[in-house]
């Protein structure tokens, strides 16, 4: 696969801090790749590396096979992270602006439908709600029909429905083969859209891969929370870890095939239980699993509840 | 073709931003009213004192226009430019065909039609308050764009290199009010110390002054440059400010970080 984005030990500092560390990573045509990481972890600066509205230290950077201050910007889309539009121009007269930038450009109005804006065209940027004004943003990296769309957390502030037509519109420009580079903090999004998933944190990239791979590598056990005062010699002679945390006991690597045992189990034993839950690892294990790592080297201070209030959410399940 | 649609639609843009604004509309054709009312219908002119406005009227034209042409485009462009850094659309042009040059550009072409408005108020206000007689060059119509292109271009300039949109507002009147006074507008060169007069001539106000003046108002005696018609000479000497200005203005916008 020919990498339409490329990086090669991508190093970037602003004073002391160092932003990217040595970043190297490439993205194949019609590809979604997500950048996922915690706050200032060089998410921002990798794409402005990118897209060329900042210079590394050291490195090298391919877009489209040309320095990204030389590639055709005909065939590039970009969403800044903190964008904000002239506000006094309304939904439509926005996109006409960006569209009147480019050589060849789409229709206004249908971009406006694109990010489910149709109805909302004539009214001003500024009072539009948060969600609306992200989406408008999102629509002005759409107007020129890009090869290679750059969006720095293109659903920030977006309502769940907004966030769907968003994902939708990303699902089908890549199937369009639009290759697309984007961040987020959304692990669902990051899930369900992307081909591959990089995590960077602190200024490196610490894992590369598809959810699936990520999960199975970093994501640890799927695990069973049993809402119980029942001792933990209960389930000594099931062959999985079993540990105790915040009023549940957490069976470990468990199948779902045999909850029937553990359910089975205490009610042999006439012990009480409120609630049970299977649950999966996911993205977000890995990201708190690499992240936390990280989080922890760095100020010695991790948050190892973290895990478990994920795991188990406010209903026991994801 | 692409690079007059590109210039057309960020020009567009502008003007309707600018219009939709009516606190910046009214404040940019009030400020020329109020300028002439103070200092040409309350203050007068007294051509046969010594104070401040001893020149007849016809002399300070070109004064009021150099106010709007000075102080319009250095405040909207260091203010434009620190709102377009802060919220990251210099980033985002970045990425895009449009060029700084084709951005400066289309912004110059707002403001020189702002400022020309303005400069027709200007001078219909100050021969019906003050009777000022002028002469009404085609000169005048060059004066004005050009002035407009290099006051652009320095605006540019200080919203890039100021850090907020506050310090370049405040920037741009800490620098322009001493030109203002201080570049043959309403201050002649004899009021001013004779050590001072050399630095007169650093101003690009200077010879939009002087220009304009010679231009409008034959009465005054304007020098030649160089045995050239002093309407034409401080036209080309701040045609040559307006390029370098331009350019470097263009230059300073920021794409990267």
């Amino acid at each position: 696969m020919d990498a339409v984005v490329a990086t090669k030990d991508v190093r970037k500092t602003y004073g002391d801090t160092v932003a990217l560390s040595g970043v190297s990573l490439s993205v194949g045509a019609g590809e979604v790749f997500a950048l996922i990481g915690p706050n200032g972890a060089g998410k921002t600066t990798l794409v402005r590396a990118l897209t060329g509205t900042t210079t590394p230290d050291s490195g090298t950077t391919r877009v489209l096979g040309a320095h990204p201050e030389k590639t055709d910007r005909d065939r590039l889309g970009v969403l800044p992270q903190n964008f904000a539009p002239p506000d006094r121009l309304t939904a439509r007269e926005l996109l006409e602006y960006y569209t009147g930038l480019y050589e060849e450009a789409r229709d206004p109005e249908a971009v406006l439908a694109d990010v489910g804006m149709a109805d909302a065209g004539r009214t001003w940027y500024e009072d539009l709600s948060g969600g609306q004004k992200r989406r408008v943003c999102v629509g002005t990296a759409l107007v020129n029909d890009p090869d290679v769309l750059f969006v720095d957390e293109p659903t920030t502030g977006i309502d769940p429905a907004g966030r769907r037509t968003v994902w939708r519109l990303i699902e089908e420009l890549a199937e369009t083969g639009t290759t697309v580079f984007l961040t987020t903090h959304d692990m669902a999004e990051a899930e369900r859209l992307a081909d591959r998933v990089g995590l960077l944190a602190d200024g490196s990239l610490v894992a590369v891969g598809t959810p699936g791979e990520l999960v199975a590598e970093h994501g640890g056990p799927s695990t069973l929370t049993v809402e119980t005062d029942a001792a933990l010699e209960t389930f000594a002679d099931l062959e999985y870890p079993v540990s105790r945390r915040e009023g549940t006991v957490v069976i470990e690597g468990i199948s779902p095939t045999e909850i029937g045992r553990v359910v089975g189990r205490l009610e042999e034993n006439g012990l009480e239980y409120t609630g049970i839950a299977w649950s999966e690892p996911d993205l977000e294990d890995v990201y708190l699993e690499l992240a936390d790592d990280t989080e922890l080297a760095r100020t010695g201070r991790g948050e190892p509840t973290l895990a478990v209030e994920a795991a188990t959410g406010g209903e026991g399940g994801r | 073709m692409s690079r007059l649609t590109r210039i057309r639609s960020e020009a567009t843009a502008d003007w309707k931003s600018f219009l939709r604004r009516r606190t910046a509309v009214f404040f940019t054709f009030f400020f020329p009213i109020i300028l002439i009312v103070i200092f040409g219908a309350l203050v007068r002119t007294d051509p046969t004192g010594d104070g401040l406005f001893a020149e007849p009227a016809g002399y300070y034209v070109a004064g009021y226009l150099a106010a709007v042409v000075l102080f319009t485009p250095l405040s909207r462009m260091g203010s434009e430019v620190a709102r377009h850094r802060e919220g990251s659309r210099f980033e985002k042009l970045a990425t895009t065909p449009l060029t700084r040059t084709e951005w400066l550009l289309s912004q110059t072409i707002v403001n020189a039609i702002i400022i020309s408005l303005a400069s027709l108020l200007i001078l219909a206000l100050v021969i019906v308050l003050t009777g000022a007689e002028i002469v009404f060059s085609p000169l005048l119509v060059a004066y004005i764009a050009v002035g407009v292109v290099a006051f652009c271009g320095f605006g540019a300039m200080l919203g890039s290199y100021t850090d907020s949109r506050d310090g370049a507002v405040t920037a741009s009147n800490a620098i322009g009010l001493p030109l203002l006074f201080l570049s043959e507008t309403f201050v002649t060169l004899e009021q001013l110390p004779e050590w001072f007069a050399p630095l007169v001539n650093l101003s690009p106000l200077t010879y939009f002054a002087r220009g304009v003046r010679a231009s409008t108002y034959p009465d005054t005696q304007t020098s030649a440059i160089a045995g050239i018609d002093p309407a034409l000479a401080n036209l080309v000497i701040l045609a040559a400010i307006a390029v370098l200005a331009f350019a470097l203005g263009a230059r300073s916008i920021p794409q990267t970080d």
